[in-house]
């Protein structure tokens, strides 16, 4: 159950914010976790890359099953726990393959948000250009105009594969919570800032908030409306 | 069915080419597919656009439901289909759990594999630099050194536990498709006993990528 299992996570990264929903909705609080800081390179400690040689979070244990890939976490515990609270694969299979296809896309929608947001995370110094940030800012605006269209076709209220909460959202919701949280105008993108109002009061989402966008107080100073004029 | 089933599809991509090994392991031979071509830009056409407007292959409808990504098409699949041809996702959780990670972390792999072979494609001459392409060709030697590893582990033939599952579905066109690159299998022996191992099963040979058949391997990956 939910103390047999331990997480390794860090704040405003949206893959370990999946896995804590995930754990929510599926009513096993009380797990064991530890905050770690990615500023203080504790991703990359004995004690994570014991578990995890990747030197990455989240990093995931349940007994002695080890799962530090963010979906597999969230596949796993519908699963093994799928009799217990929200169900989060649809039965209908229009909608159970909407899912499907929609948590996959989550996965491109999320490197898109990574190659603005965290561009000084994963590219040196030496190696950054204006110019590449400036594309990737316009990949990510193809993107995100992508999923206005998606959830416009599906209609107000609903939630990404259908009229259900599905795994779609668990996986995807972080992403476009933290986009907002870097500042993106709602004005601009009505329709994900509806889905964004929808999800943030929804209790497992609330309950696992990030702390922070970014650690470091002068980068989150620095960098919290960097989606703000796209 | 089969028979509601389309596949657009390109040579030697693995994302299609997972699809068509879930199609011949679930026995759903028999689907409408078509063979587009890359180079000629026919991902972008209006036949696939209809089905995927990404302009990316594979372009995937099952009936009128479309699944793009090759693990959703995969996923959806072998769901749907569960009581027919191979199961390829077991009942016993651990080895579910495997399989997953697995299956996920594929994507690391294709990441430091595609930064490497298509850089120049990729970044803009403006923004090339040295020190890029060694640290690419570092991360991806550290994560083929890790495949190696899973390999080791393994003790079947297979990437995850005694039989063929949805992991090797999803890993083997993206191993394949090293070697064709020109991965040293020297260098690579678990990978290449993998890639070897697997090539006559039935679902896989049906499915090869026909531009592979008579070509010579590239040689983009051979030092690394």
């Amino acid at each position: 159950m939910a103390k047999d299992m331990t997480l390794l996570w860090g704040t405003g990264s949206p893959p370990c914010w999946r896995v804590m929903i995930a754990l929510e909705e599926k009513n096993l609080q009380g797990y064991n976790q530890k905050l770690l800081s990615f500023d203080k390179m504790e991703h990359k400690s004995q004690q994570v890359l014991d578990i995890n040689p990747r030197g990455q979070l989240p990093t995931f244990k349940h007994g002695d099953n080890v799962i530090n890939e963010s979906y597999a976490v969230c596949f796993y515990l519908e699963s093994q726990f799928k009799s217990q609270g929200t169900k989060l694969i649809p039965d209908g299979p229009a909608e159970q393959a909407l899912m499907y296809q929609r948590m996959f896309e989550g996965l491109t929608f999320y490197e898109k948000l990574s190659a603005v947001v965290f561009y000084e995370w994963s590219v040196p110094e030496g190696e950054r250009h204006e110019s590449a940030l400036k594309r990737n800012k316009e990949a990510l605006v193809t993107e995100l105009k992508l999923w206005e269209g998606y959830l416009q076709k599906l209609g107000s209220g609903s939630y990404l594969a259908g009229p259900s909460f599905t795994l779609a959202d668990v996986v995807v919701f972080p992403t476009v919570g933290t986009v907002f949280g870097f500042g993106l105008s709602p004005e601009r993108y009505p329709k994900l800032g509806e889905y964004y109002n929808l999800l943030k009061e929804r209790p497992s989402v609330k309950a696992s908030w990030p702390p922070h966008w970014l650690e470091n107080p002068k980068d989150q100073d620095r960098l919290k409306d960097a989606l703000k004029d796209i | 069915m089969a028979k509601d089933m389309t596949l657009l599809w390109g040579s030697g991509s693995p994302p299609c080419w997972r699809i068509m090994i879930v199609l011949e392991e679930k026995n759903l031979q028999g689907y409408n597919q078509k063979l587009l071509s890359f180079e000629k830009g026919e991902h972008k056409s209006k036949e696939v656009m209809e089905i995927n407007p990404r302009g990316q292959l594979p372009a995937f409808k099952c009936g009128d439901v479309p699944l793009n990504e090759s693990c959703a098409a995969c996923f959806h699949l072998e769901c749907k289909y569960k009581s027919q041809g191979t199961k390829l996702i077991p009942d016993c959780e651990d080895e579910k759990a495997q399989i997953l990670q697995r299956v996920f972390e594929v994507n690391a792999l294709t990441e430091k594999s595609s930064i490497v072979l298509y850089y120049n494609w990729i970044v803009p001459e403006g923004e090339r630099h040295d020190s890029a392409v060694k640290r690419n060709k570092e991360a991806l030697t550290a994560e083929l050194k890790l495949w190696e590893g899973y390999l080791q582990k393994a003790s079947s033939g297979f990437i995850v536990g005694k039989d063929f599952s949805l992991a090797d579905v999803i890993v083997y066109p993206t191993v394949a498709y090293l070697f064709q690159n020109g991965l040293s299998e020297q260098r690579y022996p678990k990978l290449a006993e993998y890639y070897k191992g697997l090539m006559n099963r039935p679902s896989i040979k049906a499915s090869w990528p026909p531009t592979w058949k008579n070509a010579p391997k590239q040689e983009t990956l051979k030092d690394i």
